[in-house]
């Protein structure tokens, strides 16, 4: 009986945990205030939020704007691992592989700044360690001279084959573009199966990943067809395993001569009606559409985490909400240095 | 004959006890986790959490009520 209980997991201990640090989130009205700030006493603000020991820390290196980044990113990064390490069984399993898209993350950042010959101090700056390759991982990997070493030891550590092909077409043009897309489709083909579906709250949270999925299909979508590139060059960027998108739909919607030609398909869907607006509008902003799945994404976890208390599905409701407090301060940050009005960086952001 | 019904109320105060003491363990396994879970970020729940914490002694002190009144009334009756 005990044996089964922790190879299940620790749900009671996790999901409170995640669920009190949900609660020292910054609220609406902070956001609020933060908007009437300038750089200084934006630090000051977010070092009082929760960012204290980050912002010490990274304070004594950098200042200022690109001080309130890094210390997002890294607060961000130690809450998760935190939640991870704490976590066991079958609940472990799950969130390492939810994480592993900061893996991802962090495996495109230092192939990029490798790339581009970056030195490793400034690579390091945007990492993520969050996954499941910690601080020490990832020096190692940036330590590694030639970009095909770097794809090794990620294809070691990871357990996956990036295809010869995809390694073939990297070599001739010197293009990243398929490796990370292949990276990111199987993080999504890897994490569906990882999630089992013997419990409703499972069942949730992969239905969730599902629409994730089927989001950001519709989002790469009219994206390249917002630039005028339809049919199987769209289709090259489709991940499988959507909940509503199968790949028939994605077709269907690729192939469409124009926007307009996909609403009657783009309306059975769920999320649809959080983006419709934006969608059908005449002069089409893909970053109000992207705004408003994010707040679709928020909702469903919002009302997904409150119905089973004691399953992975607060935990993750955390997960989304941590990520969109960092990108929401990160907004701030960045709007309040480049000038802009607060009223348009209000409506930058996903609350 | 008088010997054998009284080791049966015996065994059944000891189930009572047993038994409820088994249930409030397993309701205090979630319970104590989640409490030292919200504590460790947020010590200012140690009040909430130690209230939620004792609830579940409840049942074991019904067990206990049930184990005294089969050893001190029953034999009596």
């Amino acid at each position: 009986m005990f044996g089964r209980s922790k190879a299940k997991g620790n749900y009671a201990y996790t999901a409170t945990k995640a669920k009190a640090m949900k609660s020292q989130l910054i609220k609406e009205d902070d956001y609020n205030k933060m908007l009437q700030l300038n750089v200084t006493e934006l630090v000051h603000f977010v070092s009082e939020a929760g960012y204290s020991k980050e912002i010490s820390e990274i304070g004594e290196r950098v200042r200022g704007i690109d001080l309130v980044e890094r210390a997002t990113y890294a607060n961000m990064a130690s809450t998760f691992k935190k939640l991870l390490d704490g976590s066991q069984g079958e609940l472990h399993t799950v969130l390492a592989a939810y994480l592993q898209k900061w893996d991802n993350w962090n495996i495109k950042v230092i192939l990029r700044g490798k790339s581009y010959g970056l030195p490793a101090e400034q690579i390091k700056d945007d990492l993520v360690p969050a996954g499941s390759m910690g601080a020490e991982a990832l020096d190692k990997l940036i330590a590694l001279e030639s970009t095909d070493e770097i794809i090794a030891a990620f294809e070691k550590t990871e357990s996956l084959t990036i295809p010869p092909e995809v390694l073939h077409e990297y070599h001739e043009n010197g293009n990243l573009g398929k490796i990370e897309d292949f990276i990111d489709k199987y993080h999504y083909e890897r994490l569906l199966k990882v999630i089992p579906t013997t419990s409703i709250p499972t069942r949730m949270f992969s239905d969730y990943i599902r629409e994730t999925v089927d989001i950001k299909n519709v989002e790469t979508i009219m994206k390249l067809k917002s630039e005028g590139i339809n049919g199987d060059a769209v289709m090259e960027y489709i991940i499988p395993g959507g909940k509503q998108v199968d790949m028939k739909l994605a077709k269907q919607l690729a192939d469409a001569e124009n926007v307009t030609d996909t609403f009657a398909d783009l309306a059975q869907l769920d999320f649809y009606e959080d983006v419709k607006e934006d969608v059908e509008s005449e002069d089409m902003d893909i970053c109000k559409i992207f705004q408003n799945t994010k707040k679709h994404e928020l909702h469903v976890a919002k009302k997904f985490s409150s119905q089973y208390p004691l399953s992975v599905l607060p935990v993750v409701d955390y997960m989304i909400n941590m990520e969109n407090e960092a990108r929401n301060i990160r907004t701030i940050a960045r709007g309040i240095e480049s000038g802009i009005d607060r009223e348009t960086i209000k409506e930058l952001l996903v609350i | 004959m008088v010997d054998t019904a009284l080791g049966f109320i015996a065994i059944g105060a000891g189930l009572a006890v047993g038994l409820a003491g088994i249930g409030t363990g397993m309701a205090q396994k979630d319970i104590g986790a989640a409490a030292v879970g919200a504590i460790t970020e947020d010590p200012k729940m140690l009040g909430k959490a130690l209230m939620f914490m004792v609830l579940p002694e409840t049942i074991v002190i019904f067990g206990l009520v049930i184990a005294i009144l089969a050893c001190f009334v029953l034999p009596g009756m």
